[in-house]
């Protein structure tokens, strides 16, 4: 069986008295260890494909099974831990917690998986970060660091819960090119150590990194 | 068990310091909000204590100016109404009766008492009418009266009813000048005294009671006046002190009875509780100060809630602030458990941060009291009382609670597609 497998994924939203559909029947399937990217428009769809990907959000129909485990139908709390356990998230814009330590950021997924102690959870953050070769960063906050080394602290945190895939978007939009290509490369290594990653981007020169693209306009999969 | 309140100690404590490092970080607006419960803490704990330090003034002086666990024995005159054979016996009380009811069980101390008589009193300086009391061994402090000059009544004088008289302040500069009166003579109804010692009025700060006439008095052994003056047995008052660990109403009765059986059933003497009449004052004041307390604790407890809507607004603030942080933490996995949790721990340290400064406040406050005191040359200390500083946490914990629930749970309902979206 897939990693992913999405069956005919709806999502309406209502705005007002008027619904909004934003995926009309999309079909994506991921196998362990891929490395694959979702293209589009910018109100394709595309967020919204991410975010139920990621388990943030549920769709309004079709069905949904994570590395075996059935989504479709769950909520809040079960929700949560699913993304906990299961997704690792990197973000355009970082995302990193400003008043903590770039090894603090990374252990935070540890903190809600719980059944770790705070020694614990710091010890496996600074490992990930020495091993993507931040360890002369470690104990700074994350205004002391590059934006490239900020994202690479971002992919450190989303891998630290040694998830099922990592979903990444738009991971170099708000870096310089030089930034970019060492973030990428970066994925790159995540990648051939055996990780999956679903990456939502609009930029074809990054989705080209991936060994295949899925286009998304309209709420549907383009050709 | 220890396991789980060891995990939770840890959450909590790494909650706290996580919730310290964003209190930190709006050094200002933490501190503005925290002036409330810090008032508040600040009310509670030195109110409380003053309150307390008040009560114990106000017991201090009034079992120092009363006579607690203490009765009375009255001699009662010849009576004219007397119509049963006992009563025509009367021979009202004696020494006797004052050495022999030391035999009591339960009795610690026995001061008889003549009740003071108008005598002519003169030296070189001066003559006048004073009021002189016959009084026991040690009457003088058991009654608190404090002597200034010289000493009290001894056993001796007692026993050999000798000629010596303690007298009051203010009697010293008419009748001795400057000169001091220790060791001189007074005559007292044409017999010389020597003076031994001076005695003062009872100072009280808190109690309305005139204790003045005690420096116009004089004071000579009572078996003086009772076998050399009077020419009889009898004394006019026997107070009997009651040790603190017996039962005090059986002692009286005890008391009563055996000087009734002596007596052989004559009804020639009354019984006076002392001790009730301090305990009817202590229960007055008891009523005054639970009415101020009162009064003291909504005024704190006011303060406290109006810090406490502080904090609540302050925290809605910050929850809006932090949305885009609530959606990057629900991306990693945070339910809104975790995301309630959050915002207490940052409640719950507000709070309790305002409860510790204000308890240091208070305390503080509490000095600046007892110093201004004795710069009025007061003796006033006020112990920090320890239910008030308990008080004080357990409502900033409350407070924080209270107040910190709704901001959490608003936090914590925070759809994470929403709050994802402000990124």
């Amino acid at each position: 069986m897939s990693l992913i497998n999405a069956h005919g994924i709806t999502k309406v939203y209502r705005l007002g008295r008027v619904d909004v559909p934003a995926l009309r029947g999309v079909d994506v399937q991921v196998e362990q260890g891929e490395y694959v990217a979702i293209t589009g428009p910018s109100g394709s769809g595309k967020s919204t494909l991410m975010h139920i990907l990621g388990c943030l959000d549920s769709p309004s129909d079709g069905e949904y099974h994570l590395d075996g485990a059935d989504i479709s139908a769950l909520r809040g709390r079960a929700l949560a831990r699913i993304r906990n356990q299961k997704v690792g998230f990197v973000f355009q814009t970082f995302n990193l917690m400003p008043r903590m330590t770039i090894d603090e950021n990374v252990a935070l997924p540890l903190q809600y998986r719980g059944g770790f102690s705070r020694r614990e959870r710091l010890k496996r953050a600074r490992a990930l970060l020495e091993r993507l070769g931040l360890g002369d960063r470690i104990g700074h906050r994350p205004d002391e660091l590059s934006g490239g080394e900020r994202q690479r602290v971002a992919v450190a945190r989303s891998l630290v819960g040694e998830p099922a895939m990592l979903l990444v978007d738009e991971p170099t939009g708000n870096l310089d090119s030089k930034a970019g290509a060492e973030v990428l490369r970066t994925f790159r290594e995540v990648h051939n150590a055996g990780n999956t990653i679903v990456m939502v981007t609009h930029d074809m020169h990054v989705a080209a990194e991936a060994q295949r693209s899925i286009h998304i306009a309209d709420g549907k999969i383009a050709a | 068990m220890a396991r789980q309140i060891r995990d939770w100690v840890s959450e909590w404590g790494e909650l706290a310091l996580d919730a310290l490092r964003e209190i930190w970080s709006h050094k200002l607006r933490s501190l503005l909000t925290l002036f409330g419960v810090v008032f508040g803490a600040a009310s509670v704990v030195s109110m409380t204590s003053l309150s307390a330090a008040l009560k114990t003034m106000a017991y201090d002086e009034l079992s120092r100016m009363g006579m607690p666990h203490t009765f009375e024995l009255i001699d009662r005159g010849p009576r004219a109404d007397a119509e049963r054979a006992a009563d025509l016996r009367h021979v009202g009380l004696s020494i006797k009766d004052v050495r022999d009811l030391r035999n009591v069980r339960g009795v610690d101390a026995v001061y008889a008492r003549d009740w003071s008589d108008a005598r002519l009193v003169s030296t070189l300086l001066d003559q006048r009418v004073i009021p002189v009391e016959g009084v026991d061994v040690g009457y003088l402090s058991f009654r608190n009266y404090p002597i200034v000059r010289g000493r009290e009544l001894v056993p001796l004088d007692i026993v050999n009813a000798a000629r010596v008289v303690v007298i009051g302040e203010e009697l010293v500069e008419p009748f001795f000048g400057t000169a001091d009166p220790i060791g001189r003579t007074v005559t007292i109804d044409g017999l010389r005294f020597k003076v031994v010692g001076v005695v003062a009025p009872v100072e009280l700060e808190l109690v309305p009671a005139d204790f003045s006439f005690l420096a116009r008095r004089m004071y000579v052994p009572y078996t003086w006046v009772t076998q050399y003056h009077r020419g009889q047995q009898r004394v006019d008052q026997v107070f009997l002190k009651v040790a603190d660990d017996a039962d005090f109403p059986s002692v009286l009765e005890s008391g009563r009875m055996y000087l009734k059986q002596r007596h052989l059933g004559a009804d020639d003497f009354e019984v006076e509780n002392s001790a009730a009449d301090v305990a009817e004052d202590l229960a007055m004041a008891d009523g005054i100060l639970s009415g101020w307390n009162v009064v003291l604790f909504t005024i704190a407890g006011v303060t406290l809630i109006v810090g406490g809507i502080g904090l609540f607004s302050v925290l809605l603030i910050s929850v809006r602030e932090r949305v885009r942080e609530i959606g990057i933490r629900a991306a990693l996995g945070a339910d809104d458990r975790s995301i309630r949790r959050l915002f207490l721990a940052e409640s719950l340290t507000l709070a309790l941060l305002g409860a510790t400064v204000g308890l240091l406040g208070g305390t503080g406050l509490i000095k600046v009291t007892e110093s201004i005191a004795q710069s009025f040359g007061r003796e006033f200390t006020v112990p920090v009382n320890m239910p008030g500083a308990v008080m004080a946490i357990a409502f900033a914990i409350l407070v924080g609670l209270l107040f910190g629930w709704y901001p959490a749970s608003r936090a914590a309902k925070l759809d994470p597609i929403e709050a994802i979206r402000e990124l």
